[in-house]
């Protein structure tokens, strides 16, 4: 059977896609990657669909094998890459050969890394999406052993690469104050703009502690309110004061008062932040939020217009009089099928 | 009921309009929730991508790009001033579902604890509970988990300070004068009086969710044997009437 073995996988490595929206009202949310941002630059580097589905990882990947020779790629936060033992650079596509090992380390910068492969990786469906929302044991469940089946491959391909985005480095992100930030004391509200925040360990799929310099956020009066739905990015206040935001795999609903909304076309910035680092909340207005969030979508839009044919570096090259240097460029003849 | 100060118009982040008829749990509250979820899914605009009925807010998650905010926002306006949502009262169209339930023993390890409780015999608590029809006044926490209101006032306990790492799918669990119904194992808080074969929630079914908000659920008491008949059964079976 051809396809994509696990030999060994970080715990906490997922199947994602854009998740399964649509089934709050029944108590499931919808999951998908934590960065979407990522998410997309795999498929643009595949050339696959929105849709299609990508392995993703916490910081920490894996040792797989190829059953058939395919097409990979990666993308999110760079993560050390080696195949058959040689390192590879990220956020490029290549190609695998029958038999070849793969070896995905541990994450050099941000929190969440992807593997993708073209056509996507085929795993059961559940409820019209491939995500793993392990909390209510939906989606498939990684493990060594598995031969992970995937997508029809191209006949002919190029490696091709993205340029790095700049979220990575980005440590101030916007907030939007929401229906229960009353209940929270007004000089609790300001520390939240205007203190230092740091992103604790304790985080994952469903949510990130935050720990503010000065000390948990007093919520007075409103510990708990009436059950009501939680939004994406909502930061939740629990009775010890700690702020945690709550993401892709949080629970529906929730009796915490939430102090705010972190704004959608920063939450890949967040997720990416790597705990112990630290960052700081500008308060936006919904409209502000929404031109960031139409700047983010035209950002997405770009990227295939972004990708470019990996070229080699000279050095890299071992007998460069086998190469055609008339002009002083070759005549692309390795990496153009045509 | 005291009247509550709504209904209001909140801004949920920058994809969710919040709808909020109240600030707690009340079947009044609730009903006027469902009976405007009911409305609105007949004239969804496009742009919406998901809404969530809760026991006392109704929240719209919608894309500002394709469905500006304003719009929909007049749009709520309008459906909330076209009539007295408060004076909607129960839908006109329920379902009812009757659920067999075995009550204590290893099916509900905690009813004795809530007898004491209620300061009640065990079966008087069985039948309190079993001659209670209930409405699903929402879904939430874990798929398909439905919390069903309003059991009568003796029934105001609250839940326990510390969590039961985990109660299996089908635990029948009661606090708040409210039980609720996971169909997933999960970690809580309330207390297990019985177990029901039911399981609203299968991935893998045609109609993954059978529970419904606004759904009406009497929970009859059962011996083991039918338990065990009824858990081979097809779940829609316990569906006993679609409404009228």
């Amino acid at each position: 059977m051809s396809g994509l073995e696990i030999l060994s996988i970080a715990a906490t490595a997922t199947v994602q896609d854009r998740g399964r929206p649509g089934y709050l009202r029944y108590g499931v949310t919808s999951s998908g990657a934590m960065d979407e941002y990522a998410l997309a630059e795999g498929q643009v580097l595949l050339g696959n669909g929105r849709d299609d589905a990508a392995l993703e990882f916490a910081g920490m990947g894996g040792r797989f094998r190829a059953h058939g020779a395919m097409w990979l790629a990666s993308s999110g936060a760079e993560m050390d890459l080696r195949v058959n033992g040689a390192p590879q650079p990220w956020r490029q596509s290549f190609l695998l050969e029958q038999g070849d090992q793969l070896d995905i380390g541990a994450a050099r910068s941000g929190v969440y890394g992807y593997l993708h492969v073209a056509g996507g990786f085929l795993t059961e469906k559940v409820l019209g999406s491939r995500s793993t929302l392990r909390r209510a044991g939906l989606g498939h469940r990684l493990e060594a052993g598995q031969v992970l089946p995937v997508g029809e491959q191209p006949r002919e391909a190029v490696p091709v690469m993205l340029p790095p985005p700049t979220y990575f480095e980005q440590r101030r992100l916007r907030l939007l104050w929401g229906p229960q930030s009353e209940v929270f004391p007004k000089a609790e509200r300001a520390r939240l703009l205007a203190e230092t925040i740091t992103v604790t360990p304790q985080r994952d799929r469903m949510g990130m502690r935050l720990a503010l310099q000065g000390g948990g956020i007093d919520a007075a009066d409103g510990l708990t309110i009436a059950s009501d739905a939680i939004n994406l990015g909502d930061i939740q206040v629990t009775g010890d004061g700690t702020p945690t935001v709550l993401l892709a795999d949080r629970g529906s609903s929730g009796g915490y008062p939430r102090i705010a909304t972190v704004a959608t076309a920063d939450l890949p910035a967040l997720v990416q932040i790597p705990s112990g680092q630290s960052f700081a909340f500008d308060l936006v207005n919904r409209q502000q939020a929404v031109e960031a969030l139409a700047r983010h979508r035209k950002m997405l839009a770009a990227l295939p217009s972004m990708v470019v044919p990996v070229t080699r570096d000279p050095r890299d090259i071992g007998d460069l009089l086998s190469y055609n240097l008339i002009s002083g460029v070759t005549d692309g003849g390795e990496f153009d099928p045509d | 009921m005291a009247r509550p100060e709504g209904p209001r118009i909140l801004t949920a982040g920058d994809m969710g309009i919040l709808v909020e008829f109240g600030d707690r749990y009340d079947p009044a509250i609730n009903a006027a929730v469902l009976a405007f979820d009911g409305e609105f899914e007949k004239r969804r605009p496009d742009g919406v991508i998901e809404t969530v009925p809760t026991f006392r807010s109704f929240l719209v998650r919608f894309d500002p790009l394709e469905l500006p905010y304003e719009r929909l926002k007049d749009m709520l306006r309008e459906m909330l001033a076209a009539r007295d949502w408060y004076q909607a009262g129960p839908p006109a169209r329920s379902r009812k579902w009757v659920l067999p339930a075995v009550y204590g023993g290893m099916r509900g390890p905690d009813l004795g604890e809530v007898a004491d409780l209620m300061g009640l015999r065990e079966d008087q608590v069985i039948d309190s509970h079993a001659g209670a029809v209930l409405t699903v006044a929402m879904l939430g926490f874990a798929p398909g988990l439905a919390y069903l209101g309003q059991l009568p006032k003796i029934w105001d306990f609250p839940r326990r300070t510390t969590l039961n790492p985990e109660v299996p799918a089908g635990a029948v669990l009661v606090a708040v004068r409210q039980t609720v119904l996971p169909s997933t194992p999960i970690p809580t808080g309330w207390r297990q009086i019985a177990r029901t074969p039911f399981r609203s929630f299968n991935p893998h079914s045609e109609i993954p969710f059978l529970l419904r908000p606004g759904d009406r659920v009497r929970f009859e008491p059962v011996d083991e044997a039918a338990y065990a008949a009824y858990a081979a059964y097809d779940m829609d079976a316990l569906l006993h009437e679609e409404g009228s």
